[in-house]
């Protein structure tokens, strides 16, 4: 089974003949540059591709894309904005919304084209979404007082973006099928999501209700990256038809057989605990025990639930990969009564 | 409504410029500055604490009602001075070294000060002698750490062990906090307390302070 209908099928509730073994995230450089430190070699290294290849992993490669140009002005200090009212965001906007045949080019395309053809690579599109590119203008802490403070402000660049979103997504879609697609949120932390419900609906809902149908027409299942916490925010995001989340961090108490009776159309990536792998195959097989009976009830994809710590060894590493791989052969789903990710969904297809 | 309870309402929402407003007015009619403070402004963030807690409110929430009490502790500082109030004590807080994180760490920081407590912040990547010439400079019997990364939390133990060694240990309690910080942690590295949020890590100063 190629590594596109695989993925495909899992999501729409087909048969699969295993999980799919993959990292969705690339390695944080501390943590490549340890294991260059025990034995990996330097070309291994290269790449988010090499490092897939060298492990033995699948390959699920991502293509990131921003709306901002080299003459947007970058942040002044980490988590500073780049505008603080109305009138800076008109002075930043000429440099914003690039014209999106020059984001992703042609010979892009191509390339992802080359990419997919040894049916082995997912590839998946990642842009931010409604939480994380107002902030990213704002800057953290003032971001979470611009709901309150600009609120036109706030609904104005969720508006803009989402416009100059549906461009590019009917620009590029038609010219690559992606696995599946990812914005960028993290909108949660270990002790749930930082805005209400209320807020999400106001500022963030509009957003989503605007884009994801138009991604969903191309039978792109659309994921929503989300740092911590996410219980409460599943719910919203399914409100407004996302089809999945991750990384479904362990460590802030995520429990995605919660998750999997919550919301059973959705598909789920990632939960595995990183912070057991620096314990060995003992502590990893008990991990990958915990998952399994979610696994098997479909439609979620065990992965690290962050990026690999460099307290982990190369040798752990390799370790968990032959777990990952081992307990993603015990999944085949042959029967077809899971239910299907919205954008797989009957009604989807009915309405469109 | 009284005023006192009107200043905690208006808090409560973010009104910042309101309760200003309504604590000159306060003044003007002679309430005492303590009675301002406390069941005003400090009641008004104890109620927004509790409200975050149970997930009734969220971070944007209690940033607003965190500026409106500033707001209102502007207006009130001189005459609290006048009138001999003093804070209930003061606390250091910081995020650890090589930790750029700070949203967390401030939010602590202002339901802290949302308790009548001076919070002295030193800022985010902080070391073991920041936090030591700190605590001998400023008297500070409170001391929170912030960390919100797991290659960071170990710089948490660090500013202990640099506590212990500048004998400094027994003059402070330590207040641990951040996403990978767990009960077990903190009690592994000797903290004296685990804030799992920033409701609780401002209920603990105060019982703190208390004691």
């Amino acid at each position: 089974m190629k590594a596109s209908e695989r993925f495909r099928n899992l999501l729409s509730g087909k048969p699969v003949d295993r999980l799919p073994v993959i990292e969705w995230a690339p390695w944080w450089k501390l943590t490549v540059e340890r294991w260059l430190s025990e034995g990996l070699p330097k070309n291994a290294a290269a790449t988010v591709g090499s490092l897939q290849e060298y492990f033995g992993l699948d390959r699920c490669l991502q293509l990131s894309v921003k709306n901002r140009t080299k003459n947007t002005p970058k942040e002044p200090a980490r988590g500073a904005g780049i505008i603080t009212d109305e009138h800076d965001y008109e002075k930043i906007l000429p440099t914003l919304f690039p014209d999106v045949g020059t984001v992703v080019t042609e010979e892009r395309i191509e390339l992802l084209h080359r990419q997919h053809e040894d049916g082995k690579t997912l590839h998946f599109l990642t842009v931010e979404g409604a939480f994380w590119y107002p902030r990213v203008l704002f800057g953290i802490e003032n971001h979470l007082y611009s709901f309150y403070d600009y609120p036109d402000l706030y609904r104005r660049i969720c508006n803009e973006y989402a416009d100059w979103l549906i461009e590019l997504f009917r620009y590029l879609l038609p010219r690559f099928q992606f696995d599946f697609m990812s914005f960028a949120e993290d909108m949660s932390y270990n002790n749930g999501p930082m805005i209400s419900k209320q807020l999400f609906d106001e500022f963030l809902a509009p957003f989503y209700k605007k884009v994801i149908p138009v991604i969903h027409e191309y039978g792109v299942p659309v994921f929503i990256d989300s740092d911590g916490d996410i219980t409460l925010a599943l719910d919203w995001y399914a409100s407004v038809g996302a089809d999945g989340m991750f990384p479904l961090e362990r460590r802030a108490g995520v429990d995605v057989s919660v998750y999997l009776d919550k919301q059973p159309q959705m598909a789920f990536l990632g939960h595995f605990d990183k912070m057991c792998m620096k314990h060995g195959e003992a502590a990893m097989r008990a991990e990958f025990e915990r998952l399994l009976p979610s696994m098997h009830r479909g439609k979620f994809i065990p992965s690290c639930d962050h990026q690999t710590p460099p307290d982990v060894s190369i040798e752990n590493y390799f370790t968990y990969v032959k777990l990952l791989r081992e307990y993603a052969e015990l999944v085949t789903h042959k029967d077809t009564e899971i239910a299907p990710c919205p954008v797989f969904s009957e009604n989807r297809r009915e309405k469109i | 409504m009284s005023i006192l309870n009107e200043i905690s309402e208006k808090l409560q929402r973010g009104r910042a410029k309101e309760v200003s407003v309504l604590v000159e007015q306060a003044l003007a009619e002679n309430y005492s500055p303590a009675d301002i403070l406390n069941q005003g402004l400090i009641a008004g963030m104890n109620e927004v604490g509790e409200k975050f807690r149970r997930n009734e409110v969220f971070v944007p929430e209690v940033l607003v009602a965190a500026r409106a009490m500033n707001a209102g502790l502007k207006i009130l500082r001189p005459a609290l001075i006048s009138s001999g109030v003093k804070p209930l004590g003061k606390a250091i807080i910081c995020t650890v070294k090589g930790d750029m994180h700070d949203i967390g760490k401030n939010l602590v920081k202002m339901m802290i000060e949302g308790q009548g407590i001076e919070c002295i912040d030193l800022g985010v990547d902080v070391g073991p002698e920041q936090v030591v010439c700190a605590v001998r400079e400023t008297g500070a019997k409170l001391v929170c750490l912030s960390a919100l990364l797991t290659t960071t939390m170990t710089g948490q133990k660090e500013i202990i062990d640099a506590l212990v060694a500048a004998g400094l240990r027994d003059r402070v309690k330590v207040m641990v906090g951040g996403a990978p910080i767990t009960q077990q942690f903190a009690d592994e590295i000797g903290a004296d307390c685990y804030a799992p949020d920033a409701a609780s890590a401002a209920i603990a100063a105060r019982a703190f302070f208390e004691e």
